[in-house]
């Protein structure tokens, strides 16, 4: 059992004070969402111009570090990952979705995709923010289980590149729907990536969080306690969904629309089933 | 001393004039070299391609246009009518035709590229003859410069303005690069060839030609480099193709929905794109409705290229401002004096 105790960080939170302390954290939420609602901004302003801006993605870099100070204020106060509450995982997963928006964006010319990026990382941080998603009075974490640390920290950064893949499968509904329908005015058709590297891209995100999830997974069924929880159930089924969509994509074939059906139904379902969990 | 501009175009010469006026690299020369010869032309650069022949020089005092366009004239023995065939331009107004030919803005083509690259043979040419001196340099230098930025500040180059180019612009929007793309034309005809070359010229490597008088297909594949398919055996290759070009005279339907939904799965749903370019149509508009199909007729490909061609008009105004700004903050002897 973890022996529990105040928070982690009693020096810095000593000398700033407890409510100085909680306002510099939510500080830093407040500035990651700023500073992505500008790369949204931006990006949805280049596709005026029909040329995908470089600065948007400079907005969604320094969002990503504004993420990973608050991520950094939780876990201090935690002592450890911070999963506790629903600021916590909206948190958390804003974090992966902007790190691999950064990662993959410049492979598939993606600045763009930091338009339809930006508003799902902003939403996140705004259900973070409302006032009692954040607990004000943390208990931390004396001593922790790596594989439980592993196993939450893992299954959350997986469905951050399940998200992408998801936003991926949406800009993939959008440009299909316009090039199937001879509507190829305005930006937007102009500044995305071409069909063929949207599903190239939607299948390799996938795999990437498939991958992860399967470490999650994994470390998941090592944790101490051993049992086979509703939770981990949930996120296995998950894992078979996702391996039978790819593995019929990588094998027999699919179109691009299915998979985008495919990833965004599975990413939504999945994230419904373990919000009601 | 004065700058002069003297030519004529695609828009004031038709093309049995303007091959008189035509010049080889050869002849390009030596035409510069017996232009600076003249002791009133103190420098030149004479421009030659398909759509235009223009003469820019610097010339003494009293000297104009007229006497220019005498000598032109007599050098290429020409006798015919000269009413309305050359235009001329002087000082700044000379000087701001020459940055509105590098920008492509006075081409058949507007906004085409091409002709940048010309102009600056033409002026590397004089350059290294020595025709040309501290005037025409500058100017040069600057009709480049503004060039490059009338296209980077502007869509005046945007978007396709022939069907064959439409046609690429699709291409490219499905499968992004067509380097190593496999393309099939039905049909041996002139909107063929014009669009397997444009594909070509875009990256497309493997390219087949298929139709029913298959004389006719090997002639068109042996010109542009392709391979000829008999007409019986095109659906075979349809397992292996990205891009369909159809353009037969055919009265009825040629690409149907089942020669798709035949290879659909030996082609793991990779997306197809297929142009029909022929009237009366060639593929049956249900091929369209096929998932990874992208299906497109003459007509949305004339569409896109009419609405290329109207963006770009409509660039021209910002475009001469930046001609007009650009020319007004340069320092250009003969020019701006």
């Amino acid at each position: 059992m973890d022996c529990l105790k105040e928070s982690a960080d009693p020096h810095l939170k000593g000398w700033l004070g407890k409510g100085s302390y909680m306002g510099m954290g939510i500080g830093w939420v407040v500035i990651a969402t700023v500073l992505a609602i500008a790369g949204g901004v931006v990006g949805a302003m280049s596709l005026r111009t029909e040329r995908p801006s470089p600065v948007a993605f400079i907005w969604m870099t320094l969002a990503f570090g504004a993420q990973l100070m608050a991520l950094a204020w939780r876990g201090g106060l935690r002592g450890q990952c911070p999963l506790g509450d629903v600021g916590e995982i909206c948190l958390f997963l804003a974090g992966p979705l902007t790190f691999f928006y950064l990662v993959t964006g410049t492979t598939y010319r993606v600045s763009l995709l930091g338009v339809f990026t930006a508003p799902l990382v902003i939403l996140l941080q705004l259900i973070a923010l409302i006032p009692g998603f954040f607990e004000k009075n943390v208990i931390s974490a004396d001593s922790v289980d790596a594989w439980r640390e592993a196993h939450t920290s893992l299954s959350v950064l997986s469905y951050g590149a399940l998200a992408l893949a998801a936003v991926a499968g949406v800009m993939f509904f959008i440009l299909n729907y316009r090039l199937k329908s001879h509507k190829f005015g305005g930006g937007l058709v102009h500044g995305m990536p071409s069909i063929s590297r949207l599903v190239k891209a939607m299948a390799r995100i996938a795999v990437v969080g498939w991958v992860i999830l399967t470490a999650g997974i994994i470390a998941g069924l090592l944790m101490p306690e051993g049992n086979f929880s509703l939770h981990l159930m949930v996120a296995t089924i998950t894992w078979v969904l996702y391996a039978v969509l790819l593995g019929v994509y990588f094998v027999r074939g699919l179109p691009g629309r299915q998979l985008a059906i495919g990833l965004t139904v599975l990413f939504v379902l999945s994230l419904v089933v373990f919000a009601k969990l | 001393m004065k700058l002069v501009c003297l030519g004529l175009n695609h828009e004031t010469a038709p093309v049995e004039v303007r091959e008189q006026f035509a010049l080889s690299d050869g002849a390009l020369d030596r035409e510069t070299e017996g232009l600076i010869s003249s002791k009133d032309i103190l420098e030149g650069v004479v421009l030659s391609t398909c759509n235009r022949t223009e003469y820019y020089a610097v010339v003494n005092g009293s000297s104009g246009v007229v006497e220019l366009e005498n000598w032109i004239c007599e050098q290429r023995e020409y006798h015919g009518s000269r009413e309305g065939v050359f235009y001329h331009h002087e000082a700044r107004d000379a000087a701001e035709h020459l940055c509105r030919v590098a920008s492509g803005m006075n081409s058949m083509v507007l906004g085409e590229t091409e002709i940048f690259g010309q102009v600056k043979k033409a002026y590397q040419r004089s350059l290294e003859g020595g025709a040309t001196k501290s005037v025409l340099n500058k100017l040069f230098q600057r009709a480049f410069g503004v060039g490059k930025k009338v296209r980077t500040h502007t869509a005046i180059q945007e978007g396709a303005t022939s069907v064959a180019g439409a046609s690429v612009e699709l291409a490219e929007k499905v499968f992004g690069r067509l380097n190593g793309s496999s393309v099939m034309v039905i049909g041996a005809g002139e909107m063929s060839r014009k669009t397997a070359r444009a594909l070509q010229s875009r990256g497309a490597s493997s390219v087949m030609v298929t139709n029913r008088s298959f004389d006719k297909a090997v002639d068109l594949a042996e010109e542009i480099g392709a391979r000829a398919v008999p007409f019986s055996g095109w659906e075979e290759e349809l397992a292996h193709l990205d891009v369909v070009i159809a353009a037969t005279g055919a009265p009825h339907f040629v690409v149907k929905p089942q020669h798709v939904e035949a290879v659909r799965r030996k082609r793991k749903y990779r997306p197809l794109i297929m142009v029909d370019i022929a009237v009366p149509r060639d593929i049956d508009p249900k091929v369209g409705e096929i998932e990874e199909v992208y299906l497109y007729d003459i007509d949305t490909l004339q569409e896109m290229a009419d609405q290329a061609r109207k963006r770009r008009e409509e660039q021209l105004r910002l475009c001469e401002e930046i001609i007009r700004e650009e020319i007004e903050k340069a320092s250009l002897p003969a020019v701006n004096e």
